[in-house]
């Protein structure tokens, strides 16, 4: 049975966006993972789409990788660091942003992102995969970066930041079919590093601080 | 002026070009190797030890390539993926400059902090692990050709120098890391879709950058600038300033900045402030060079006027007002970025000689006062300004050091810092931008008496406070600071007064080669 590319796109666009919102709608950790880790399967097979369609073994080889490290490394490493933190900093009860506003943003934000990539890349010559997945991943860079401005544990701030590198690395291989793979591997091992970092900080931060919350990160200022 | 010509004659006579390329690959190769040295001794002698003479290393093959692109112009490494050329080399001097005096000065400070206790065996050997990957990191930044690799090699100096400010694990600190961490990714992911875009453009118009794989290459780019699609570059540019704007520090993408440079260890405060910056905005230029080869340089350079005015202001008034002798050294940073923005912006001849120019200056005045506040904060034991007096009676070396560096990062004549500020009015005035040099010279004026307000008392008040002076290991009159402390102090403090009336031959030719990069503005 022949699947029709122009299907195949459509659905793992609308796939990548699902499991974003599923990061804006759910309230604990354990959620914004599975919706992370949900998402980044997704974005390996769309990858794998690109791939086959251009028939560049190194775009093959980003899709494994994006596999490997954003859907069963990176989450692995998160549970484990933070399997000793309280649930009560886990959960987000109280964010900036309540989470039915936050959902209508989301869908503005999607919305301006087909907009600000149809204004501004007009002139450009896009083949068919630009112009399917460069809406999506700046629609994930927007999402990624308001997750992060509207929420007040800091856990969720990882978790915006993983959307914003999801829709980077998106942006990257649909519209210059994958830098060399050189670079890949060294962004893809900053991402891993930063990670890491960011756990082990987490990790100390709930030993000597009594909460995740961005008011009690605010003792540094100008007085 | 003909012996260094002679000498550079001889230097480079019997080199081929290969082995300008084996240099560039020694020199990350140096640091690498010392960081493994480290990890198998874990001990902290010779860490220090092994650290020490990476650094020294790393100077010694730095004049070596800096001889080179003298005599060359410039060469490559590893098919084009590595390559330097004037631009390249300027900004390479002050990583191994400060490099080797912040490695000199680690030796004391830190060794300090381990005999009062702060800081154990395990701290020390994580430290000097650090400062040896931080060093690889910077180095990379210039050496890279592909922007992809310049731009992983920034988000790697980004993760070492958060490592290294965890090092303490007080609130402060962690807050402070957690801040840049968060703040410089974020940015650090806006500057790469930047960078992808300008990969795009330059794939777009030129195949024989997608046949040979080079479309990431900034050769290729600033080649190929002038084909480029103006609409994309022009996004793309703006988001490069803003994202590598953010680590460089530059308003209002700075604030993160103030904390960071404020609790790290006060010798990777020296390397964040003198060294990482000029890395980052190292970046944004490279990216000015190739957009304003497309659009032309009036918009580009509109952009960084602004950014830099903005910069200056907002750091001009938080000088003023600041309590915290580290935070105020911070803010100074995002001014004299601020100057150099500028100094590009006014463009011309004349005002990228001072931008390169004021880069080499910030770096070596901003760590002697990071060292000379550390110092004194150690003796002290506080950070805040009111409650340090008469530093130049308890400690008079350092005092003076203090002194000297103070009133030459305030624009004092006849310090380094204040040639490179008049030859950016020079420019600015000179191209006519009446307005922008104006309120440069107000915001100069305001710096100035912000410094002058806490650094008087702090040297020449009387000294207060029982006990406060006078710990166990020192009395007063006697400096308590070590030998170790003092020379690269010393080392700086002479290049503070030299530069201030002279600028050697070699350093003149070199900026001058460096502004040919820019490719506006003949010479006078």
């Amino acid at each position: 049975m022949q699947v029709p590319l122009s299907e195949v796109l459509t659905l793992s666009s609308v796939a990548l966006l699902v499991s974003t919102f599923g990061v804006v709608v759910r309230r604990g950790f354990a959620g914004w993972l599975s919706a992370y880790r949900y998402q980044s399967v997704v974005l390996a097979g769309s990858t794998a789409v690109i791939a086959y369609a251009t028939g560049l073994w190194e775009i093959y080889a980003a899709a494994i990788l994006t596999l490997v490290v954003k859907a069963i490394v990176i989450p692995r490493l998160l549970v484990r660091v933070t399997e000793s933190v309280k649930d009560e900093f886990k959960i987000e009860a109280n964010p900036y942003v309540s989470i039915r506003l936050s959902l209508l943003i989301s869908a503005l934000l999607v919305a301006l992102s087909y907009g600000v990539i149809h204004e501004t890349l007009i002139s450009a010559n896009l083949d068919v995969y630009a112009l399917t997945y460069l809406p999506v991943s700046v629609s994930l860079f927007f999402i990624g970066l308001f997750v992060m401005v509207s929420r007040r544990m800091a856990l969720n701030q990882v978790v915006g930041l993983l959307i914003i590198e999801n829709g980077l690395f998106l942006f990257t291989t649909a519209l210059t079919q994958g830098v060399s793979l050189i670079i890949e591997v060294g962004i893809l091992a900053d991402i891993l590093v930063g990670v890491m970092i960011s756990a082990l900080l987490l990790l100390r931060m709930s030993q000597t601080f009594d909460s995740f919350d961005m008011v009690s990160l605010e003792s540094l200022k100008d007085d | 002026m003909a012996l260094w010509s002679t000498i550079l004659a001889d230097l480079t006579a019997g080199a081929s070009p290969s082995a300008w390329s084996e240099l560039i690959l020694t020199v990350l190769l140096t640091p690498a190797v010392a960081l493994a040295a480290v990890t198998l001794t874990h001990r902290k002698r010779p860490a220090e030890i092994i650290t020490v003479a990476s650094v020294v290393l790393v100077v010694l093959q730095t004049f070596g390539l800096v001889a080179g692109v003298i005599s060359k112009g410039q060469f490559s490494a590893l098919g084009g993926f590595l390559y330097l050329d004037a631009f390249g080399a300027l900004v390479l001097i002050p990583i191994a400059g400060v490099g080797f005096v912040a490695a000199l000065y680690s030796v004391s400070y830190m060794g300090r902090q381990y005999e009062r206790g702060v800081v154990d065996d395990r701290h020390i050997v994580r430290y000097y692990q650090g400062f040896n990957c931080f060093v690889l990191t910077m180095l990379l930044v210039p050496l890279a050709n592909n922007m992809g690799l310049m731009w992983v090699a920034i988000e790697a100096t980004t993760l070492v120098s958060v490592f290294m400010i965890m090092l303490y694990t007080n609130q402060g600190p962690m807050e402070a890391a957690w801040k840049y961490l968060i703040v410089a990714t974020v940015g650090l992911s806006l500057a790469l879709l930047g960078i992808v875009l300008f990969t795009y453009s330059n794939t777009a118009v030129s195949p024989s950058a997608v046949a040979s794989g080079s479309g990431m290459d900034w050769t290729s780019m600033s080649a190929d600038a002038k084909l480029l699609d103006p609409g994309i570059v022009k996004i793309a540019f703006v988001f490069v300033l803003v994202g590598l704007g953010t680590k460089a520090g530059l308003a209002p993408m700075h604030t993160w900045l103030p904390d960071a440079h404020g609790e790290a260890p006060t010798p990777v405060s020296a390397l964040l402030s003198g060294v990482l910056l000029n890395c980052a905005i190292y970046g944004v230029l490279r990216f000015y060079i190739v957009a304003s080869g497309t659009l032309g340089a009036a918009l580009p350079s509109e952009l960084m006027i602004i950014l830099g005015l903005l910069s200056m202001g907002i750091a001009a008034a938080s000088i003023f007002f600041q309590k915290d002798m580290k935070r105020m050294l911070a803010y100074s940073s995002v001014e004299h970025m601020g100057i150099v923005s500028l100094a590009v912006g006014f463009g011309g001849f004349i005002g990228l000689f001072a931008a390169m120019l004021h880069i080499v200056n910030h770096a070596v005045a901003k760590p002697l006062m990071f060292f000379a506040s550390g110092t004194v904060s150690q003796r002290y034991e506080t950070k805040v300004m009111t409650e340090i007096k008469g530093v130049v009676k308890t400690m008079p070396v350092t005092g003076a050091f203090l002194l000297v560096g103070g009133l030459a990062i305030a624009g004092m004549p006849p310090f380094n810092i204040f040639l490179s500020e008049f030859l950016v009015l020079t420019s600015g005035f000179g191209t006519g931008q009446f307005l922008a040099g104006s309120l440069m010279i107000l915001l100069l004026v305001v710096v100035f008496a912000g410094f002058l307000r806490h650094l008087v008392p702090m040297v020449f008040g009387s000294p207060k406070g029982p006990g406060r002076a006078v710990t166990a290991d020192s009395r007063p009159g006697e400096d308590g600071a070590g030998k170790l402390a003092i020379l690269p102090m010393a080392i700086l403090v002479a290049l503070v007064i030299v530069l201030g009336f002279y600028i050697p031959q070699p350093l003149q030719t070199l900026i001058r080669d460096a502004v040919q990069v820019f490719g506006q503005g003949a010479p006078p």
